[in-house]
């Protein structure tokens, strides 16, 4: 092969070896640095942590919805599953859980308009190596990871400080903890 | 010279690919829409947001400038950044935002910077949503306003937000509007009124 050749071949494998590398690599990296964040701002893993009223002071993570109120849960899952239930809420609400690669791996409703609405939404999160887990419990779902590592979310439509703050005092009642 | 031929291609062609995948995700300026792409009436959407299916380039700009996105049978994401004319939002400029009844259980309609987050202003008027359009009277015809200066009536702020734009989250979307989005979604109008220097 002549060198111009060569050299146009190394470009295009350099250029999209790396262009792919990266760009798979962004979402963890990103997911990564929020948790850091996260862990920061003095959040341990496995228990439910209210987010301050969002404003443009206090928001952490792009894009957040004034209207809502959050609620975080660091999420690991090497020691084993963890189970979630978090109460409904008369309002749009929903729990969500994100895989470590940002993946919605779980949406489920909060609202306890909608029929068949349980009092409690219970989910178990697992690790894809486990196949099953001890004690029995009444879950709505069991969501399995492909790494131990993921973030729980807690959204009610809270436009108001009186709504957030019955949003906050829910939080005693909602569990984030290793299904023991 | 084979060999110093083959590395420099190799190393330009990674500065590339690097820059590349950077500007895709929206790292360095906006980002890249690639595929997937939903337009209603300038309301741009991607229905893979926060799912598996989504491709690379969607993967990496969502992580960047919409992370914690739900799934689409959750809430979906329409955003636009330009007026019904085509011109750039601009914080100098004055618009009004009028629509209807949106196809799910509860909608908001939130100006973000060009970085993504909420402009950094103390206005306390941040979106306009079902809630505000059923306590304006109507929630099947509303209109508000989007200016840096407060505005009479329904006013969403965009002090300090530069070249911003806006995002229309509908939760818990209709299946019609998962469907056939261009026939279930009349989006909201964004007309613009006046700008400072044409003042």
């Amino acid at each position: 092969m002549r060198l111009p050749g060569i050299g146009l071949a190394a470009f295009v494998i350099g250029l999209v070896a790396t262009h792919f590398i990266v760009l798979n690599a962004l979402p963890g990296r990103i997911m990564s640095k929020a948790r850091e964040r996260i862990v920061a701002s003095g959040a341990p893993v496995h228990e439910w942590r209210m987010t301050p009223r969002v404003t443009p002071q206090t928001q952490t993570i792009v894009r957040p919805s004034p209207d809502l109120a959050y609620a975080i849960c660091l999420i690991d899952t090497s020691n084993g599953p963890v189970v979630l239930s978090v109460p409904t809420w008369p309002e749009y609400g929903s729990l969500s859980i994100f895989d470590a690669s940002t993946d919605n791996v779980y949406a489920g409703s909060l609202d306890s308009r909608l029929p068949d609405a349980p009092q409690l939404r219970t989910v178990v999160v697992t690790s894809t190596a486990m196949q099953t887990f001890g004690p029995r419990v009444d879950v709505s779902s069991v969501v399995a990871l492909k790494n131990p590592r993921a973030l729980a979310l807690i959204r009610r439509l809270a436009p108001s400080q009186g709504l957030y703050d019955t949003a906050a005092g829910l939080l005693p009642e909602s569990r984030c903890e290793p299904l023991l | 010279m084979r060999i110093v031929s083959a590395l420099l291609g190799l190393v330009l062609g990674a500065a590339c690919g690097l820059a590349a995948a950077l500007a895709a995700a929206g790292i360095v300026g906006p980002g890249v829409r690639l595929g997937g792409g939903i337009d209603v009436d300038g309301w741009t959407s991607d229905w893979t947001i926060g799912s598996a299916a989504a491709n690379p380039w969607t993967r990496a700009r969502i992580a960047r400038h919409g992370l914690l996105a739900l799934t689409r049978e959750e809430a979906v994401y329409f955003t636009r950044n330009t007026d019904d004319a085509g011109d750039r939002f601009s914080e100098a400029c004055t618009y009004q935002v009028s629509g209807g009844k949106m196809p799910g259980q509860w909608w908001s309609v939130t100006v973000y910077d060009a970085s993504s987050f909420l402009p950094g202003n103390t206005d306390n008027a941040l979106s306009f949503d079902l809630t505000d359009a059923a306590a304006a009277g109507d929630a099947g015809t509303w209109t508000f306003t989007v200016s840096a200066a407060p505005a009479e009536g329904d006013w969403v702020s965009s002090n300090a937000a530069g070249a911003f734009d806006m995002t229309l989250r509908i939760y818990k979307p209709t299946p019609d509007l998962i469907a056939a989005p261009t026939a279930a979604l009349t989006p909201p109008r964004v007309d613009k009124i006046a700008c400072k220097d044409a003042i």
